[in-house]
């Protein structure tokens, strides 16, 4: 299991590699595939609770040191309402709440049922981007929201799920190769069967 | 709750607030780090792109380059001669505010720079361009195209040569203006959630009885330390007028959907 936790950190860190090559599809309202925090969603559902608060917290470290942006600089008598910018760190708790969620259906998960894991990783994606969103209406005031960005998150999310079956036959692989069981349950029963 | 499940959440709440608690100086630390580990990735990266470009370009054909490099040679004389022009003239009237006593003196060094990487983030409209601070670009400087003010240099990625620019289509990116032909100055500004090809900026703060109408230009102020003044933003395509203030969308000079070629004002001031 130590084994399997370990790559899996492995593998997420990997997946920052793969999200600096992934670009917004500008014929799609600028949506993109979220490699990173799918693979935290994925890994999560598929580990115990401490290691997917370290997978929490690596993801939205890393995924802030990525994304944030500098001061805004200038004269500050010019502009004297500078644009807010949301606060480093923010990410390792938006992380850390959709690891929750995801556990939340681990018994599933563990019964060999990987699809809802799958289907729940879409929709814990647009809330996460929703969260984002709201949290740079609340900062900025003004709440803002377009059709455009709505359909934005919907594409983006729907895009990453997509990916979900590939990385959870990832996690599959990586787990029969370190001995662990990913789903026990589902083998007790596949077992039985035979 | 079990107890190393307890001992994992502290764990985690404690790391929270100590990345939370970071200055912006601290910030940007871990940003280099994270993006000097990223390095040897997008440099291959990188690399692996300009091949496939330079096989795609081999690949047209050659007649066609012929006419295409013969056009170049042509127009690159033509902006050799008006440089140089441009050079005598600056000097020449370095030497008459020095003359008249000008405490300002100002030359206008551009570096030009290829945009490498497209918005590599989900919220923030920003690029990346192929230059860093081994050709003197630091944070603040402003990039234009020849079409007009693409925006700022946010960050240098150290000793990668490559440095991210915040468009001025980005929220974050606020740039002092005034409109042609009348007093009336603001804050221009991207708009939030707006991805679309050809975005629309917001010039907030006029006056409320503004005298501006649509089609008119806005400029650079060239207050506020980071843009010079008379540098092209959009024309006005709106008007609002409000209890407070008025506020007018204003249509980029520049194509953001197009953007290749960019140019970096290298601060010369003193």
């Amino acid at each position: 299991m130590i084994r399997y936790s370990f790559i899996t950190i492995i593998l997420l860190l990997a997946s920052f590699v793969v999200q600096q090559f992934l670009p917004a599809f500008t014929g799609m309202h600028h949506s993109r595939i979220l490699i990173v925090q799918l693979v935290f969603l994925c890994a999560a559902v598929t580990v115990e609770q401490p290691t997917m608060l370290i997978l929490a917290f690596m993801g939205g470290f890393f995924w802030d040191a990525n994304c944030a942006l500098g001061p805004h600089g200038g004269d500050p008598q010019i502009y004297t309402q500078p644009v807010e910018s949301l606060r480093f760190g923010y990410s390792i708790l938006l992380f850390g709440a959709m690891g929750f969620l995801m556990q939340g259906i681990q018994p599933l998960f563990k019964q060999g049922k990987w699809q809802f894991s799958a289907f729940l990783s879409g929709i814990a994606i647009f809330l996460y981007l929703t969260a984002e969103y709201v949290l740079i209406n609340f900062v900025r005031g003004e709440f803002v929201l377009s059709k455009a960005t709505v359909i934005q998150m919907a594409f983006t999310s729907l895009l990453t799920m997509l990916f979900s079956p590939f990385v959870f036959w990832l996690l599959f692989r990586i787990a029969s190769i370190c001995n662990h069981s990913i789903n026990p349950e589902a083998g007790k029963k596949r077992r039985r069967a035979f | 709750m079990k107890p190393l499940n307890l001992i994992a959440l502290l764990l985690f709440l404690g790391g929270s607030v100590w990345a939370f608690t970071r200055s912006e100086r601290g910030v940007r630390d871990v940003q280099d780090i994270y993006f000097s580990a990223m390095s040897p990735f997008l440099k291959s990266g990188s690399k692996m792109e300009t091949e496939a470009r330079t096989f795609l370009t081999e690949t047209r054909h050659s007649k066609e380059l012929e006419v295409e490099l013969a056009f170049v040679r042509g127009e690159l004389g033509r902006l050799r001669i008006i440089e140089s022009r441009y050079r005598e003239l600056e000097t020449e009237n370095d030497r008459l505010r020095h003359a008249l006593d000008y405490k300002k003196a100002t030359h206008f060094d551009v570096i030009p720079a290829q945009v490498i990487r497209r918005q590599p983030t989900t919220w923030w409209q920003t690029v990346d361009i192929d230059a860093g601070e081994e050709r003197g670009i630091g944070t603040q400087l402003a990039v234009l195209s020849n079409e007009g003010l693409v925006g700022k240099i946010d960050r240098i990625y150290k000793d990668q040569n490559r440095s991210s620019v915040l468009l001025l289509t980005d929220e974050k990116c606020q740039v002092s203006a005034r409109v042609e032909g009348s007093p009336e100055v603001g804050i221009l500004s991207g708009q939030r959630g707006r991805f679309d090809g050809s975005p629309l900026l917001r010039l907030r703060f006029l006056s409320t009885d503004a005298a501006v109408r649509v089609g008119q230009r806005v400029f650079t102020t060239g207050r506020g330390e980071i843009f010079r003044a008379n540098i092209l933003l959009g024309r006005i395509v709106s008007v609002e007028k409000g209890a407070l203030d008025s506020e007018a969308l204003v249509k980029p000079s520049v194509n953001f959907a197009d953007l290749s070629t960019v140019f970096v004002v290298l601060s010369a001031d003193p």
